[in-house]
């Protein structure tokens, strides 16, 4: 009998009685001020936020945080000068100083932002391979909690692959000692649009 | 195979080590308690998290299709194994399709349990570790002693040695940005040159065919994205039916895990990349032999945080390789007997049963009271590893019998008081090995009850 048939049927016969899924309430966050929780929960997890009031400030943001002779790669299709997503080849990005891509919600009691494929340009690799990582998002979709944020996402429908970040990555392997900078991206800087 | 007690008495040996290692997983129970402080409605999302685990084991099996109907769907390519080693030929039959030599593998503790990489480099596969932790032990040949903290025995000094050898840094240094940056170049350079990424998985959506791994070094990611092929491994145990269930336990897996608000990358692969494969392999190895145990299936609500480790004062103070096991600790001790129970079933007796690895799961698994339970059945079995039966039985018939009590009282003040400042003399009991008896009072409280009965007439 090829496995398959066999877990099931070994499942049918030592599983327990039907017990029943619960409805998980959409739990929201007591903050009355989720962008400031938000900052600051990014903030605690290492990252850094830039507030700005309109979104043509982005590429200003950008130069005064790193240097403008490094190699840039942005997935936002509107900054003038940046060098832009061209083959799907995820080798070709390895050297990208600094990669640019869109968050598409935010979370306020974690940190996270949620990016698909679709604003990566279907770049997978690009917020992992790039030495520093900039993320831009519009305060309007930061939600309170993870329940909030799956309730907006849904279920998928036309990106293969997504990610929360919520931070540079980091490790504490040796010791417990907190590294920033582990595999992925070095820091993580947050531009919060209106 | 060494008993547990044995091991922890050889760890022990080096006291001051044995502090640093109890302190170490200490702080990281003080940051879940921080952690878990944030969240109003903690005991309520942990009893939706155990009602949606013991809901997907009470339909597995239609659930499992669901997940491999979708993931078919999807793209992906759905493999079954029974055992680990229908797992680990999978796993080379893909290799060999794609004539790979080389594959980075992020942390998967069911790959630990097949023993899979021994296995591919029987087959002249180099397999790299690509977690910091793993990478280090894998250096050192040695298994992980904690499933989410892997090199957790291992001081800096020591990892800076071994560095010093492998990757050739500077030798004395043991800063450990200094050596987590080696280690990222020397790795950087295999997940450019792999052909094969394999990962293990956290989460995995019956509704949808995701899988979802949850990382803070973005080194699954690095390896999945990098390389043409990639291989998920996933117990058949974690599945879970809904999507939006991932916000119950995204919430509590990396709180519960290291006391963060949600680990750095969560990341969700439904389809293969252009011009890549995606495998599934569904592993049962085990499983659902549990899943037949009334009083232990709920052990397969685990979704391998660590957090019972991390309280365990057992574990704390003996180390997870005493255990002799893939996973050690708490919930290890209850996973481990029903796969072999001559070799694990001392196991549920490296506990004091004070119940807080059952405080902190934050899947609400009754660890303590399995642990309890699987002393009964080790007992029953005869296994010489249930503690001292003589002193058992002994203490047995005298706790049933009132005037065989009272003798024994006697006694035993007596001896007490013959051989003062001698509390040890009872060396033939591990239990007064490291701990002081009572001075012997001078009458037992049935005699004072009896002498204040007389003196009210």
């Amino acid at each position: 009998m090829p496995s398959k048939e066999t877990i099931l049927t070994k499942i049918k016969s030592n599983r327990p009685n039907l017990w029943p899924l619960p409805d998980v309430p959409i739990f929201e966050t007591l903050a009355t001020d989720k962008k400031k929780l938000f900052i600051q929960i990014l903030e605690r997890g290492g990252s850094k936020v830039h507030c700005i009031d309109d979104s043509t400030q982005i590429h200003q943001v950008i130069t005064t945080h790193f240097p403008e002779d490094k190699r840039m790669v942005s997935a936002l299709p509107f900054l003038e000068g940046i060098e832009r997503i061209s083959t799907l080849h995820p080798d070709f990005y390895e050297g990208t100083e600094v990669a640019i891509i869109e968050g598409l919600i935010g979370v306020a009691e974690n940190g996270a932002l949620w990016v698909t494929e679709n604003e990566l340009g279907y770049v997978r690799v690009l917020p992992f391979i790039a030495q520093h990582l900039v993320m831009v998002i519009s305060e309007k979709n930061i939600v309170g909690t993870m329940h909030e944020a799956y309730k907006k996402l849904g279920l998928p429908t036309t990106a293969g692959f997504g990610v929360f970040i919520a931070g540079p990555s980091k490790t504490a392997d040796i010791e417990q000692s907190l590294v920033i900078g582990a595999q992925g991206a070095r820091s993580l800087l947050v531009i919060l649009t209106p | 195979m060494m008993p547990h007690a044995q091991k922890a008495a050889i760890f022990n040996k080096d006291e001051a080590r044995t502090d640093w290692h109890d302190a170490s997983l200490w702080m990281v129970r003080k940051k879940r308690d921080f952690a878990v402080s944030e969240i109003p409605e903690w005991e309520f999302i942990r009893e939706f998290a155990s009602d949606i685990k013991m809901h997907t084991l009470s339909k597995l099996d239609d659930y499992l299709e669901a997940f491999e109907k979708a993931a078919i769907q999807n793209g992906a390519i759905v493999h079954w194994a029974a055992d680990a080693k229908e797992h680990n030929d999978i796993v080379l039959s893909i290799l060999n399709k794609h004539q790979a030599k080389k594959m980075v593998k992020s942390k998967s503790m069911l790959t630990e349990e097949c023993h899979l990489n021994e296995f591919l480099e029987l087959h002249e596969i180099e397999v790299i570790d690509s977690d910091l932790g793993e990478r280090i032990i894998q250096m050192l040949n040695e298994p992980p002693s904690h499933i989410v903290l892997p090199a957790i025995h291992l001081k800096k000094e020591e990892i800076g040695e071994l560095f010093h050898r492998e990757l050739h840094t500077e030798k004395g240094a043991t800063d450990p940005q200094y050596l987590t940056e080696a280690a990222r170049h020397h790795l950087r350079e295999k997940f450019h040159t792999a052909q094969v990424a394999l990962t293990g998985v956290n989460f995995g959506i019956a509704e949808t065919g995701e899988v979802v791994v949850c990382t803070n070094e973005g080194n699954a990611d690095m390896g999945v994205h990098l390389t043409p092929v990639q291989i998920h491994s996933m117990g058949i145990e974690k599945l879970i039916p809904r999507r939006s269930d991932l916000a119950v336990f995204t919430r509590l897996l990396a709180r519960s895990a290291t006391g963060q608000p949600v680990t750095v990358f969560t990341s969700h692969h439904r389809n293969p990349k252009p011009a890549g494969e995606m495998h599934i392999i569904l592993v049962d190895n085990g499983r659902t032999e549990q899943l037949g145990k009334p009083d232990f299936r709920s052990s397969l609500k685990c979704i391998r945080c660590g957090a019972c480790m991390n309280t365990c004062p057992i574990y704390r103070r003996s180390g997870g390789h005493s255990y002799e096991t893939t996973i050690p600790g708490p919930i290890g001790s209850i996973l481990t007997p029903g796969i072999d129970l001559k070799k694990h079933g001392q196991l549920p007796f490296a506990s004091t049963l004070c119940g807080s690895c059952t405080d902190v799961c934050p899947v609400k698994i009754d660890i303590h009271t399995q642990l309890y339970k699987w002393r009964q059945i080790v007992s029953e079995a005869g296994l010489p590893e249930a503690g001292n039966k003589t002193m058992m039985s002994i203490m047995g018939n005298g706790l049933a019998s009132p005037s065989f009590f009272h003798r024994l009282g006697n006694i035993g003040r007596k001896l007490l008081r013959l051989f003062p400042g001698k509390e040890r003399f009872l060396s033939f009991t591990v239990w007064t090995k490291d701990r002081d008896l009572p001075k012997a009072p001078v009458e037992s409280f049935r005699e004072w009850y009896a002498k204040q009965a007389k003196d009210a007439q």
